[in-house]
């Protein structure tokens, strides 16, 4: 009776083991696949969302353009919420997101883009992805000075922490990777698969991508000018040089398309859709109301005090005292809220939510060149007089200004015409922070290196008197990258806004600087 | 008489069919039969046994039992009853042949040492021989006055349980055992209904934006219930699996019994009525505006502050000012209207919640079948406008005693739950409270009520937008409400079956299988002219969600209960389960339709985004105990369980984990010790460890695809969480020791514990350095350690026998929870952030979990705050301001009963604890609350503030730092505290009258003229009647959500106090 029992139960026992041991490892390993994401991308799909998330933080409509570096650089104020403008909102706590997502959004992704074209040798997969990443490497760096560029982007490869390269370093890598996407790219075969269509710039063409890179090496080169002329003047020649030659007329600019499908729309028009906090700043339309500058009517509307008057207001001023500006300053151009369809060359018929955002410019181009050819480093490109009408009539053409009588009047007016010498690297200056209106680091960063306008004070608002030279590092990389950042820190000054990063800092030798007291309230 | 013809008519017929054997012979057989009563009401469906010759049965409806014992036994033996919640009573009977009768009359018993309780898997066991910490709640204690739910229902009554009601109607409750244990994952509980798993997943809102849509645990119907039972630790619910870490929710429902084949009807009814119970307090001194300036021209920004949604505006004298009610405004011609302030404005928008729910159950059966089915409907109007919940459920459970050898049962419990209009949380377009932080105090709601036939264009704004007071940055509350339809509806089924056999005396096998399956199915639709989510070029937008859970448990156990001699008695248990989870979940939305009020993909103007994700985890377990108890007063048990888990990789997949734990029933040991004072004491001791896997795919890296197209292109991205191919599963270790007092004569007893639980090895996703190009890791480190003591002591200070009856129950719990250890380099990790990225709620290394970490004043080595310009100066870094996790939680509770009158009452306290409120916070930014009138006392200017402080700006001048003298009107004082939280820290402490009851029994008559029943009471009931607390404004107890961000609110409405009826009809 009892092993009668024993045996029962045993069976049960063996039972329960059995069913337990069908289902095997390989089971429970299938279980555990991802159903929902693949372990391997495409390059094409990985780079238009890259393209796309960068060119959204670097140009869009957050801390790193519209709502930090374009009220910084005084284009814009703000009339409703003045904080951004007093450097009040640019905080680590408040830039912190875009750092981190430069990295792992646009820079990581456009990694893994250079690392499966590289290792498929696929240079017209590689090239691109290459030049778009030394882009947002540039940004970083002229944003934050000293950032990871070596050792970063390998968590993968187990470097977790990276070390922050010197800003110099950064440079002379951003040529080497820029020089090194340009001759694969030129050198690539016909039968080299393209990104084609995942491309938004230039739907994968070799020629376009070459002439970016070019001119991205020109503005970089030219940033270096105040601090190592020498590299300045040969990275341009090399540039000029290098296969492909630079943007040379509007058609071939840089320019980010923006589909307009409420999805993805131009994020300056995203943020005036429910936002009404921005206002042209009296620095800008100050040098452009008495020059009655035709790019007016396209970079701001009247004022809804009155139809006819366009004007700008104060930067940082208290929240009472912004609002009384409200009716009375004009808000950013109509383009920006697909009120009126402006057309140019380079975007079409296009306004609001499809309104391109200008990434690397004819007009800019023009003022690198106009600028090297006033200190002489560039012979070939013509005179630093016809380069910078050049630019100007690039900058009108881009904006849509159609009116050549206007455009040629504002060329005669005695304060523009150029005046050569270091009057004319001050126009120069001015009309290139004039021409980068909406790509807010660049126009810094070049205010920066010139001090042009010189306009350009804190308002009477903001939180410390000195216009901010860079913004601060990371708190998550202070907390988990803590020596690496110290490393930084003591290699390139204290973590605060008016610590000068290596091409900033060396201000006496830039001839348009009136000294120290540069960007001072 | 008419009982035991029905009886005899019965065991006849089973005497024909020869399924009773046993009966069949016994001429000789001595017949016990008797009654099992309590109160003098039947106890239906105990348990009646000789334990010594394996016989046994249950009470019938009437309490009314019979045994049939063989002739060939006789003598003395132990006739015991045993029922869930009540005390067992054992007698010596002699058996003599003939018939015995022998009445039972139990005492009803939530703690004492005596009671049954449902615990582990081995099913019920006397709580004298358990080993570990376990509460149990039955029916009559959990539903004495109707919360939202099932969770809160338990609210204030088990020590160490720490429930947080939502505030929202219908929204997620929170529930941590004994503190947190995981830094990164889940925290709550594992439920377990009749055996099953059940879920508790959660769509909550945040402060942030969104809807809250409230736990699935919520759909359960109370009445339902029969018991509840909280094993608070692992020590208790090892067996249970990994996820058993937090602690198991038992829950039994109520299952019928052999009725002598007559019906048995209950009903219980109920009617509430709610209100917020806490409302903020707004100033009414002076409106919209700022610097004291106001005009209307088309609220957004076109006239003087017209666009501003704050009151630093003119004083509300009266005064005449075009506003956006005055005839003509948005035209020149606008008349100018008095200016003056609107007290109930937000009275205006609140209406009385009606709560009405029934439940109407029949039960019955013979001795070989029973079962019970129950309907249940609650028709809820929420205190918001248009916002209302239905909930449909139908129960069915049924036992089948096929022979005396197997037996079968099942249940099946379906819910059907919907909300229309939940209101939205947080700080988005779709929270209509928002209108109330960011007001002009002037508005007057009754006029944004009559909002049909009116537009934008009737006072100046835009055409396309509702009538309203702003068009900047505000929607109408009561347009959001009525025109902007969300509808979310639950379906859930849960069902199990189990067969048992048994093997042989003693031992038996039970296959179980039960799933716990729901659809969960969301629309959120939002009209033109809302300014939350939608494109305002186009006529609305929508957000649909469909979630689909499954989680199937099959298990198969053979249990085992010997006495192997007069002095050992052993109970085994073992078995295997298999667990199989899936999750399914799909959305598509837009921010722009074509056709207004068509919420359906086909009107898309923007092509909709689609999401979808599955999810499927399986886990295969055998697991096993003993139990060995001597000389009937010392229990040892062991457990162990293995698992294999499909989240981990094959190297790390199998874990085992075992518990041992033991009890001393001392006053048995040593029956000297029993004395006038001590009735019982059983000291208990248990040490255990809960392994736990890896939440699903974190094994290897991923490209995940982007919902959207760009311009028809396809779009992935690198995961930026770095995969980790070499996880463990985490490991939970806990030791508790415990008391079980009964003193003068049951008038006393106390239940106290203390513990110690610790995991390591915590799967987390710990942040890594960015520039890495990822920003997180998922790897095992760090440590959370909880160590606390939880008392429960009833006493009845009243006892008079016919008379009155007062009983007194205190429960206390202290947690002191420490984070150990994070992963190496990392001293904090951020489980959520405030609005602004000025203060954030931590997980930070060696302090309790739940850091409040912010912007403060900065201050000198002395402590006084530095001022510039007259303001107070923002300390740049952030520092630690508080923390979430309450000193001790407790409660006190009291029952008064005088024959059928009887009155109940519940206190809740919960002290220290920090809060964030960011409702006080931005409320005095917007200068709306009461508490912004300071410096503005005179007029909007006047006399202003003079922040006692130190002039930091003097310190660089010769004579050194001064005291600030300058004078800053309220407005700059208040918008100048942006950033700086500290002043928004609060003490969270509470107490709380929870529930307040009287109730009266109705004689029996009365109630057996409806289908029979026994007993019938009509009560009046009351929740969350009086609050006192410390911080103003806003109630200390909310929830967003079951998550792990906790202690930080914004505009969430009150939990309501209600007040209504009850009708309990009991079978």
């Amino acid at each position: 009776m009892m092993t009668s029992r024993i045996l029962r139960l045993s069976g049960i026992a063996a039972l329960i083991a059995l069913g337990v041991g069908a289902c095997n490892s390989d089971t429970l390993t299938d279980i555990n696949q991802d159903p929902n994401n693949p372990t391997s991308a495409p390059p094409g799909p990985v780079f238009t969302n890259a393209a796309r998330l960068a060119m959204g933080r670097w140009l869009g409509g957050g801390a790193m353009d519209l709502r930090g570096p374009e009220f910084t650089v005084q284009h814009l104020a703000e009339v409703q919420y003045p904080d951004e403008d007093a450097y009040r909102r640019l905080g680590p706590g408040d830039t912190d997101g875009d750092f981190i997502r430069a990295y792992t959004q646009d820079l990581k992704n456009l990694q893994a883009v250079v690392d499966v074209g590289k290792s498929e040798n696929e240079p017209l997969l590689w090239g691109p992805a290459q030049v778009l990443r030394s882009l947002v490497f540039s940004y970083v760096t002229d944003v934050w000075g000293d950032v990871p560029y070596s050792e970063a982007l390998r968590g993968d490869s187990g470097a977790i922490a990276p070390k922050y390269d010197a800003q110099k370093d950064i440079y002379t890598g951003l040529f080497a990777d820029l020089d090194a996407a340009t001759t694969a790219m030129a050198g690539a075969p016909a039968t080299a698969i393209k990104l084609g269509a995942a491309d938004p710039f230039f739907s994968g063409g070799a020629a376009g991508w070459q002439r970016f890179a070019n001119s991205i090496r020109v503005r970089l080169a030219m940033r270096l000018a105040n601090v190592d002329a020498t590299t300045a003047q040969a990275q341009i020649n090399a540039a000029l040089a290098a296969p492909g030659g630079l943007i040379s007329s509007n058609a071939q600019n840089a320019n980010f398309p923006w589909p307009g499908d409420g999805i993805y729309d131009n994020p300056w028009m995203v943020n005036f859709r429910t936002r009404d906090d921005h206002r042209m700043s009296n620095t800008l339309m100050n040098q452009m109301l008495p020059h009655s500058d035709p790019r007016i009517p396209v970079y701001a509307q009247p004022t809804v005090a009155n139809p006819a008057v366009y004007a700008g207001m104060p930067n940082a001023l208290t929240q009472a005292g912004a609002s009384a500006y409200f009716t009375i300053s004009s808000r950013p151009g109509a383009v920006f809220y697909g009120a009126t369809v402006y057309s140019c060359p380079t975007c079409g018929a296009r306004t609001g939510a499809t309104f391109p955002s200008f990434v690397m410019t004819y007009a800019e181009v023009s003022f690198i060149l106009a600028e090297a050819a006033e200190r002489g480093w560039v012979t070939t490109a013509g005179t630093a007089a016809a380069l910078y009408n050049q630019g100007i009539q690039a900058s009108m053409d881009q904006w849509g200004v159609t009116d050549a009588a206007a455009v040629a009047a504002y060329l005669a007016d005695t304060a523009i015409a150029y005046k050569g010498g270091t009057p004319g690297l001050r126009q120069i200056a001015l009309q290139k922070w004039i021409a980068l209106y909406t790509n807010g680091v660049q126009a810094w960063a070049e205010w920066r290196r010139t001090c042009v306008p010189e306009t350009l004070v804190p308002g009477p608002d903001a939180v410390q008197n000195t216009v901010p030279r860079r913004y601060q590092y990371s708190i998550r990389e202070l907390s988990v990258n803590g020596a690496n950042v110290a490393a930084a820190v003591a290699r390139q000054g204290p973590d605060v806004f008016s610590t000068r990063m290596y091409w900033d800092n060396n201000p006496t030798v830039a001839p348009t600087y009136p000294g120290a007291t540069c960007g001072t309230r | 008489m008419r009982r035991p013809f029905v009886s005899s008519l019965v065991t006849s017929g089973l005497i024909l069919l020869g399924l009773v054997p046993a009966v069949a012979r016994a001429q000789e057989a001595t017949i016990v039969s008797g009654q099992v009563s309590t109160r003098g009401a039947p106890v239906v469906g105990a348990s009646v046994s000789i334990p010594s010759l394996r016989l046994g049965t249950t009470s019938d409806g009437q309490g009314m039992y019979r045994l049939t014992v063989p002739a060939s036994t006789t003598g003395e033996v132990t006739l015991s009853v045993r029922r869930i919640g009540y005390v067992t009573r054992s007698v010596l009977v002699t058996l003599t042949g003939g018939q015995l009768h022998q009445d039972f009359v139990l005492e009803a018993s939530a703690v004492e040492l005596t009671a049954v309780i449902v615990t582990g898997l081995g099913g019920e066991i006397e709580k004298s021989k358990l080993g570990t910490s376990a509460q149990q709640l039955n029916a009559e204690e959990l539903n004495t006055t109707r919360a939202q739910n099932l969770v809160e229902q338990m609210q204030g009554k088990v020590p160490g349980v720490q429930i947080t009601g939502s505030g929202t109607q219908g929204g997620s409750v929170n529930i941590i055992i004994r503190g947190q244990n995981s830094i990164t994952q889940n925290n709550q509980p594992l439920f377990i209904l009749d055996g099953v798993p059940v879920s508790n997943a959660d769509r909550g809102g945040d402060r942030g934006s969104g809807f809250d849509y409230g736990n699935v645990l919520s759909d359960l119907n109370p009445d339902d219930i029969q018991s509840l039972t909280v094993l608070k630790g692992p020590n208790a619910a090892a067996l249970y699996g990994s996820r058993a870490a937090n602690g198991v929710v038992v829950i039994t429902t109520k299952k019928g019994a052999n009725s002598g084949g007559r019906m048995r009807t209950e009903l219980n009814t109920n009617v509430t009525f709610e209100r917020p119970s806490i409302l903020p307090e707004w100033q009414n001194q002076y409106g919209q505006g700022a610097g004291g300036a106001f005009s209307w021209v088309n609220g957004s920004g076109g006239g003087v502050n017209d666009g501003a949604d704050q009151s630093w505006g003119p004083k509300l004298d009266g005064r005449l000012i075009c506003q956006f009610t005055s005839p003509g405004a948005g035209t020149p011609g606008c008349t100018a209207t008095p200016w003056v302030p609107h007290p109930d404005n937000m009275d205006v928008f609140f209406r009385t919640g009606l709560t009405v729910t029934n439940t109407v159950a029949v039960s019955g059966g013979s001795d070989r079948a029973y079962g019970r089915v129950s309907l249940g409907g609650d028709n809820v109007d929420g205190v918001f406008p248009n916002n209302d919940f239905r909930r449909r459920s139908a129960g069915l459970s049924g036992t089948f005693h096929a022979s005396d050898r197997f037996t079968a049962d099942g249940s099946v419990e379906y819910v059907y739950n919907s909300g229309k209009n939940r209101t939205g949380t947080g700080y988005w377009g779709r929270n209509p409270l928002e209108n109330y932080i960011w007001l002009g105090r002037q508005v007057d709601f009754h006029a944004l009520v009559d909002y049909a036939g009116k537009s934008g264009a009737t006072n100046g704004g835009p055409p396309t937008r509702e009538f309203n007071w702003n068009y900047n940055y505000h929607n109408n509350p009561f347009w959001l409400q009525e025109q902007n339809p969300v509808a979310d509806r639950r379906d859930q089924v849960i069902g199990s079956v189990a067969a048992h056999y048994r093997i042989t005396d003693g031992v038996n096998a039970t296959l179980r299988t039960g799933s716990d399956i729901y659809r969960l199915g969301i629309e959120e639709d939002f009209a033109r002219g809302g300014l939350a989510f939608i494109d305002q070029k186009y006529a609305g937008g929508f957000r649909f969600r469909n979630d689909y859970r499954s989680d199937n448990n099959t298990d198969l156990s053979v249990t085992g209960e010997r006495r192997l001699s007069d002095w050992l008695h052993v109970n085994a248990l073992v078995g295997g389960n298999q667990r199989r989870e899936y999750f399914h979940a799909d959305s598509q939305q837009t921010a722009g339709i074509v056709v207004p009020e068509i919420y359906n993909p086909a009107n898309a103007a923007i092509a909709p985004t689609i999401g979808q994700r599955i999810e499927r985890r399986w886990v295969n377990s055998l697991y096993g105990s003993a139990a060995f108890t001597l000389f009937d007063w010392w229990t040892v048990e062991g457990t162990g369980r293995n698992d294999w888990s499909s989240t981990l990789p094959a190297a790390a997949r199998s874990y085992f984990y075992p518990s041992v734990n033991t009890s001393v029933l001392l006053t048995d040991a040593l029956p000297r010790l029993r004395s006038r004072v001590f009735d019982a004491i059983k000291l208990r001791a248990s040490i255990a460890r809960v392994g736990n896997d890896a939440p699903v795919y974190k094994t290897q890296p991923v490209y995940i695809g982007n919902a959207n197209k760009f311009n028809g292109q396809p779009q992935f991205s690198l995961d930026s969480v770095l995969a980790n191919a070499n996880l463990k599963p985490e490991i939970t270790t806990s030791e508790e020791v415990g008391a079980e007092l009964v003193m003068l004569r049951n008038r006393v007893t106390l239940d106290a514990s203390w513990y110690h639980k610790s995991t390591r090895d915590q799967i987390f996703n710990v942040q890594i350095p960015p520039t890495s190009g990822f920003t997180s890791k998922f790897i095992n480190a760090g440590e959370i350690s909880n160590r606390g003591i939880e008392a429960l002591l009833t006493v009845t200070p009243l006892q008079v026998p016919g008379g009155i009856t007062w009983t007194s129950t205190f429960n206390f719990a202290h947690n002191h929870s420490e984070v150990v250890d994070l992963a190496p380099g990392v001293s904090t990790i951020v489980l959520g952030q405030g609005l602004f990225g000025d203060v954030n709620i931590e997980a930070r290394k060696g302090e309790p979990y739940g850091t409040i970490r912010g912007n403060k004043f900065l201050r000198d080595s002395a402590g006084n705050i530095l001022t510039s310009g007259g303001l107070p100066i923002q300390d740049p870094a952030f520092s630690v301001l508080g923390n979430i996790q309450p000193d001790w939680t407790g409660g006190w509770s009291n029952e008064i009963r005088y024959k059928s009158l009887a009155l109940s009452m519940q206190i809740d306290v919960r002290h220290g604890g920090k809060i964030v409120s960011l409702t006080n916070y931005l409320g005095d930014y917007a200068g709306t609350l009461a508490s912004s009138l300071r410096g503005r006392e005179t007029d909007w200017n006047s006399p202003g503030i003079v922040v006692k402080g130190i002039d930091a700006d003097t310190c660089a001048l010769p004579g050194g730092c001064k005291p600030n003298t300058t004078t800053v009107t309220a407005e700059t004082y208040y918008q100048n505290l942006f950033h700086i939280i500290e002043p928004y820290i609060y003490d969270g402490g509470y107490v709380k009258l929870r529930e307040l009851r009287v109730s009266y029994d109705l004689p029996a008559n009365w109630a057996a003229w409806f289908f029979g029943a026994q007993a019938a009471t009509f009560s009046v009931t009351g929740r969350n009647l009086i609050t006192w607390k410390n911080v103003p404004n806003i109630d200390p107890e909310f929830a967003y959500s079951s998550g792990n961000f906790q202690g930080m609110e914004y505009m969430i409405p009150s939990n309501p106090r209600s007040i209504g009826f009850n009708l309990r009809i009991v079978p």
